[in-house]
């Protein structure tokens, strides 16, 4: 039964999507499977060169990219907040496939889940 | 005949920030008063200051910590706060005050700390899983 | 790794106040079959002129009192008790 966790809250101003990338891999370390959907501000995850250091934070960039050698089936993001973000392939992390309804996402997934 | 049902409950949003604890709480109630089993309650994010041995609200307040803490035990519900969003706010308990050599420890019984495993066991193996967040 | 299933009848329920992304988001994925429940500032919805909900849409009663709309809406209040049987009647629950 598979899980398909949200994040929908930026990077770096509060700590849900962390802690949504800490629930994904969990799953994934006890084999269960599990996706990452990135929408709405949430999409600015996924932007390359990210230096949260500046902030006195840790960049979440590498646990995205090794997401799937973790067992992470599979990064989505909604294609419309990507262009809302000026994002594409040239500034985001590769392995992400977008979608352009997150709706019909989420309703191919049994557990749905966000973490805060 | 109606089935009992088995349901994990997680808790993201904490006391005097969110109604995530209140809401919650009325729905273990009713959870208990149906029949079903609560297999376990785990805090996650700020959450875990449900778990507080030091919250001290007005006493013509209602004690979130200590309503959960006296339901949990009343019940027999184990209950857990997430090692890593536990520890990053503060709540430890004295294994962690030992290990990390801190001035004091503040768990309140019966929530023990424990890691996301016991999140993911209980969504393998509840029939159900109901989350109460914050609702900033 | 497509699991295939005719939407399966989901129990939606929605804490968050109208104007919060996630209140549109969770009404987008609404299916004819689905029931939502607003709790805590979401039933803030039914007194919203702007907010477009679906007919049968349930809310806490509990947190309808609490605000002052509980005359209002009467129609559309549950307890806690009746959200618990709609978590027995549902195997599909999205928390928003």
């Amino acid at each position: 039964m598979s899980t398909l966790i949200v994040v929908d809250q930026a990077p770096y101003g509060s700590w849900t999507g962390r802690e949504a990338l800490d629930m994904t891999l969990s799953l994934a370390a006890f084999d269960q499977p599990a996706a990452l959907l990135f929408t709405g501000a949430g999409v600015n995850w996924l932007r390359t060169g990210q230096a949260p250091e500046h902030v006195g934070q840790k960049s979440a960039e590498k646990n995205l990219s090794a997401a799937p050698i973790f067992g992470v089936e599979e990064l989505l993001a909604c294609s419309e907040s990507c262009q809302r973000y000026g994002l594409d392939d040239a500034n985001m992390i590769g392995g992400i496939n977008q979608v352009a309804s997150t709706a019909e996402t989420m309703n191919r997934y049994h557990q749905v889940v966000f973490a805060g | 005949m109606p089935t009992t049902l088995s349901y994990t409950l997680v808790i993201t949003g904490a006391p005097w920030a969110s109604q995530a604890p209140q809401t919650a709480l009325n729905v273990a109630q009713e959870l208990i008063n149906a029949n079903h089993r609560i297999d376990r309650v785990f805090l996650y994010g700020e959450g875990i200051h449900l778990a507080s041995a030091l919250s001290t609200p007005p006493s013509d307040e209602k004690h979130w910590p200590r309503a959960w803490s006296e339901f949990l035990t009343e019940h027999s519900i184990p209950a857990v706060a997430c090692v890593a969003s536990a520890l990053r706010r503060g709540l430890v308990d004295e294994a962690e005050q030992a290990r990390y050599e801190l001035p004091a420890s503040n768990l309140r019984a019966p929530f023990e700390i424990a890691g996301l495993g016991e999140w993911v066991e209980g969504s393998i193996q509840s029939d159900r899983v109901l989350y109460f967040h914050g609702s900033a | 790794m497509n699991e295939q299933h005719e939407h399966t009848p989901t129990l939606h329920i929605l804490n968050k106040a109208p104007k919060h992304p996630r209140f549109a988001a969770c009404l987008g994925t609404l299916g004819a079959e689905d029931v939502l429940v607003l709790s805590e500032n979401a039933v803030l919805g039914l007194a919203d002129q702007q907010s477009r909900l679906p007919d049968g849409c349930l809310a806490l009663e509990a947190d309808l009192a609490a605000r002052g709309l509980n005359e209002s809406f009467q129609k559309q209040a549950i307890s806690y008790a009746d959200l618990v049987k709609l978590t027995e009647q549902h195997s599909r629950i999205i928390s928003w």
